[in-house]
């Protein structure tokens, strides 16, 4: 399986700018990595360029060490699955997934053979002869998929592709590519907005804004540990509390909130780099989860504003003295109601600190 | 997306595409316009003598090219919006079939359509003298002559771009449009006025610039009622008394004006028509209750219907009569199927119906190579100039046929690196490379519409799974455009057969098209023979409306909006 390198991969467009600014990255064999971000972040630009649609401005891209940056697509052995699926439309689909061995010139029986099995992969076998604009958006989804992988390429690239199904069918293909992945080990890059879907699925995720990358890491990493402002704000529902730093040593620090409440904090509740240093102001990230309602002395006091029953859990929109909080308590453990006047709690092992913007 | 290796490929694509615009579309134009100055009857001061427009031949003519062209709007745009709402809006007996013949019109070829008119309405034709005879007079009660010809002429063949934009409109509009108008308390009259009215304004507009420049450009319907003071016939009757600089004075105007209405139309088109969002659900027609409503709707519809296909039904009858045995009658008196047969046996007709055929193929493969290639890289690449290439593609469809001709003239009348240093006036080759000049843009056109529907992602599919850019144009590209470039090759062909504006000036006798041997047959009075020729044309442009069919969903009004585009 293939590892890739990308070096200081740069795109700019006449109109909009440097859309991918720089970006250094190398992706291990057989990982399944996520570029995420929002949209015009540059992570459908950066998939185009591996695949070779786009002509990166500088950089190199490499595939097992080999420089393929001036290779035209067809010459890169990429199984690429668009987000409106790009199937051809005049052809079966038997014809659609055969598409990429015919090319090759692979014998008839052979084709035959490995496009079956790759139908049967995707569950359509008996769909061979069907035509496109027959099947639902979820089959279409599957024999993008199924047209991708039976060249069995060196690299499989998946932009946004489950953006048009809808959300039950959407979670059903999220295990259903995981599995695909653990049985071809074909390494994969995955690009969506969504970041649920990319905690989801992903060896590592790249977070990317404004064509830089803001950070890489496992799942958890990035969650737990956002690197930047930008990243608490975009993962998960975080509440970002501004704060100064009050006596600080040895990486360890006291922060003070606008409300006048003190918090400690290890080193490593910090981003990597980030210097603490007494009167400085910083941006705390808190989980909606982490925080809690307590009936004794807390760190934020306020009034409910808002409730929103989900369920399992209830998310609160609270408005305190340091601004307005979003917290989510498990529905069997309290109901607090709107206009209730309460008091937060945090434990003080899940905040992390960021660089104030 | 093809870069790296074949980008030598794609430039000299553009290369080529760059020389035949400037060699056969922009390169002619300049060469009139230097024609303008220098040549004989032209000079600054002609140019001068538009704006003088009591004393002048010139202020003249442009005065009244300008008020035609004015009035045509203003009657077509009547007629055409009040034929869209009659058989759009209700239900009543044969409603479909109405629709159908509504657009038959279309149908009409160039020349032998104008003389149908001519035939039916004109000083001596079929309706004066039945007034006469059923009134017992001597002479007719009226006979259409001059503008008033001109004007209904205009009306009746260019109420298809008001019909087919309204209908279209119309059929947009859903009802729940109309619905919440009336759920929000507005009266009928003011869902009219607030709502359906300003809905079908930009189809309107669309229609009203698209008269306007075919009207501008209208040659055939001036000269059959003997209307001279327009620009396009002082052109040729320049041309004719050998004043080249003349022609050429009042050829680049008329070109400007025409020029300045393509890019008022091309901006306009590119303001969104009104979309709605609703999810299709079918219409309701009103159904009329009131019986007496019922029948006047219908008799209302039958009338303006049979009156708008006479033109037709007048060739038809004229090719089954007697040459020469039209003369003190409302139709002809004696009738043959002579006429047909003479087609096979008369050599000369015979000729020239060949000549047609191979002249508009020609141009039709010319049109296939140049409008495919332009398309392309039009919509899939980007490169400096590209403005510059769309707008010259499109040139010709603004330009009347009388000033392309004009331009290859005097761009052809001399050796040319363009005609492998030959002169082109006076030969064969001529004609065809005017079908081909001023048809190519039909091409293009529709086979860019069918380019930039289909996604460039599914070229990028196939690119991904090793396909050539070749292989892929050929297999994946090709195969998807073919409705596109089919139906555009159909409509050059079609108007190649009836193409008769530009032919006039450019044909030589030893290669007659078909529009010229029905031209000279008309100049003997020979009526079966010109309307057998002439239901050629018309089977032959229904045989296309079929094929369309069978293409594209909606054929006639495909046919319509595109091919009746071209200025007769």
């Amino acid at each position: 399986m293939t590892e890739l390198k990308l070096e200081a991969l740069t795109k700019t467009f006449p109109r909009s700018g440097k859309v991918v600014d720089a970006i250094d990255l190398q992706i291990r064999q057989s990982e399944f990595f996520t570029l995420l971000g929002p949209s015009g972040c540059g992570k459908s630009t950066t998939l185009r360029m591996i695949a070779g649609f786009e002509e990166p401005s500088s950089g190199r891209i490499l595939f097992d060490g080999v420089d393929v940056t001036n290779d035209p697509p067809n010459r890169r052995d990429i199984g690429f699955v668009f987000q409106n699926y790009a199937l051809f439309p005049h052809l079966s689909v038997f014809r659609n997934v055969a598409f990429g061995l015919q090319v090759r010139k692979i014998p008839a029986a052979e084709t035959g053979e490995r496009v079956s099995a790759a139908l049967k992969e995707v569950q359509l076998n008996g769909l061979e002869s069907a035509r496109v604009d027959q099947l639902s958006g979820g089959q279409q989804q599957r024999v993008a998929l199924a047209r991708a992988l039976v060249i069995r390429p060196r690299m499989l690239l998946l932009d946004e592709p489950l953006s048009n199904l809808d959300a039950k069918l959407r979670e059903e293909t999220r295990a259903a590519l995981r599995a695909l992945h653990n049985t071809t080990r074909v390494t994969t890059i995955y690009v969506t907005h969504d970041q649920a879907e990319a905690m989801a699925m992903s060896d590592r995720i790249a977070v990317l804004h404004k064509g830089r990358i803001h950070q890489l890491g496992t799942p958890e990493e990035i969650y737990e540990r956002p690197a930047t402002r930008f990243v608490a704000d975009f993962i998960g529902r975080n509440n970002v509390v501004e704060a100064t730093v009050g006596p600080a040593s040895q990486g360890s620090a006291v922060l003070r909130f606008e409300n006048g409440r003190e918090l400690s904090i290890r080193p490593e509740q910090k981003a990597p780099g980030l210097e603490l240093i007494e009167g400085a102001s910083v941006s705390v990230c808190i989980r909606a989860e982490s925080l809690r309602l307590t009936d004794s002395a807390g760190l934020f006091s306020g009034t409910v504003r808002d409730v929103e029953y989900s369920g399992s859990m209830r998310s609160c929109t609270v408005e305190t003295d340091a601004g307005e909080l979003e917290i989510e308590v498990p529905s069997l453990m309290a109901r607090p109601a709107s206009g209730q006047a309460v008091t937060l709690t945090v434990d003080s092992a899940a905040i992390h600190v960021v660089a104030s913007v | 997306m093809s870069r790296r290796k074949p980008q030598w490929a794609s430039a000299a694509v553009l290369v080529v595409l760059a020389l035949v615009l400037w060699g056969y579309i922009v390169g002619p134009m300049v060469s009139t316009f230097l024609q303008s100055l220098g040549g004989n009857g032209g000079g600054l001061a002609e140019y001068l003598s538009f704006f003088d427009f009591k004393n002048g031949t010139q202020g003249e003519s442009m005065l009244g090219s300008i008020v035609i062209s004015f009035l045509s709007v203003i009657t077509s745009g009547i007629t055409g919006a009040f034929l869209a709402v009659l058989l759009r809006r209700w239900d009543f007996p044969f409603r479909r079939v109405c629709q159908v013949l509504v657009l038959v019109p279309i149908a009409l070829p160039p020349l032998m359509g104008v003389q149908a008119f001519v035939l039916l309405y004109g000083i001596g034709g079929t309706f004066p003298q039945l007034l006469a005879e059923l009134f017992h007079t001597k002479r007719a009660a009226f006979a259409l002559d001059g503008f008033s010809g001109v004007l209904l002429v205009h009306t009746l063949t260019m109420y298809p771009y008001f019909y087919l934009t309204v209908a279209a409109a119309l059929e947009q509009a859903d009802d729940s449009l109309e619905e919440a108008a009336y759920s929000l308390g507005a009266s009928r009259f003011q869902t009219w006025t607030r709502v359906l009215l300003p809905m079908l304004t930009p189809a309107m507009v669309a229609g009203a610039l698209l008269t306007f420049m075919s009207s501008m450009s209208s040659y055939t319907a001036p000269l059959l009622f003997h209307v001279d003071k327009v620009m396009t016939q002082q052109i040729v009757i320049a041309k004719l008394n050998g004043q080249m600089g003349l022609a050429s004075v009042v050829s680049v105007t008329l070109g400007i004006i025409s020029i300045i209405f393509l890019v008022l139309l091309r901006r306009y088109e590119q303001r969104t028509r009104y979309a709605t969002q609703s999810k299709g659900g079918a219409r309701k027609r009103r159904r009329v209750s009131s019986p007496l409503w019922k029948a006047v709707i219908f008799v209302v519809a039958s009338v303006s219907t049979i009156f708008l296909i006479l033109p037709i039904v007048m060739i038809f009858i004229l090719a089954f009569s007697v040459n020469g045995s039209w003369r003190t009658s409302a139709l002809p008196s004696r009738y043959t199927t002579q006429n047909f047969a003479g087609l096979f046996q008369n050599v000369q007709f015979f000729d020239a119906i060949r000549n047609s055929l191979e002249m508009s193929a020609i141009a039709v493969v010319g049109a296939i190579l140049v409008g495919l290639a332009a398309a392309y890289v039009i919509t899939r690449k980007r490169f400096r100039g590209k403005t510059a290439i769309d707008i010259a593609m499109m040139l010709p469809w603004a330009l009347p046929g009388t000033v392309v001709a004009i331009n290859l003239i005097t761009a052809f009348a001399t050796p040319s690196v363009f005609a492998f240093g030959r002169v082109l006036v006076g030969t064969f080759a001529i004609v065809p490379l005017a079908y081909f000049v001023r048809f190519t843009p039909l091409v293009f056109r529709s086979t860019t519409a069918s380019l930039s529907q289909l996604d460039e992602s599914i070229e990028e599919a196939a690119r991904s799974l090793g396909a050539t850019w070749w292989y892929t144009f050929r297999i994946v590209v090709l195969p998807l455009l073919y409705r596109g470039i089919v139906g555009g090759a159909l409509l050059v062909f079609v108007n190649g057969i009836g193409e008769f504006v530009a032919s006039i000036l450019l044909y030589t006798p030893q290669y007659r098209p078909l529009s010229i041997a029905i031209n000279d047959e008309l100049y003997y009075a020979n009526y079966g023979s010109a309307a057998a020729l002439g239901v050629i044309q018309v089977l032959l442009v229904l045989a296309v409306v079929i094929a369309m069919r069978h293409i594209e969903g909606d054929s006639i009004t495909a046919l319509g909006e595109r091919g009746n585009a071209i200025p007769r």
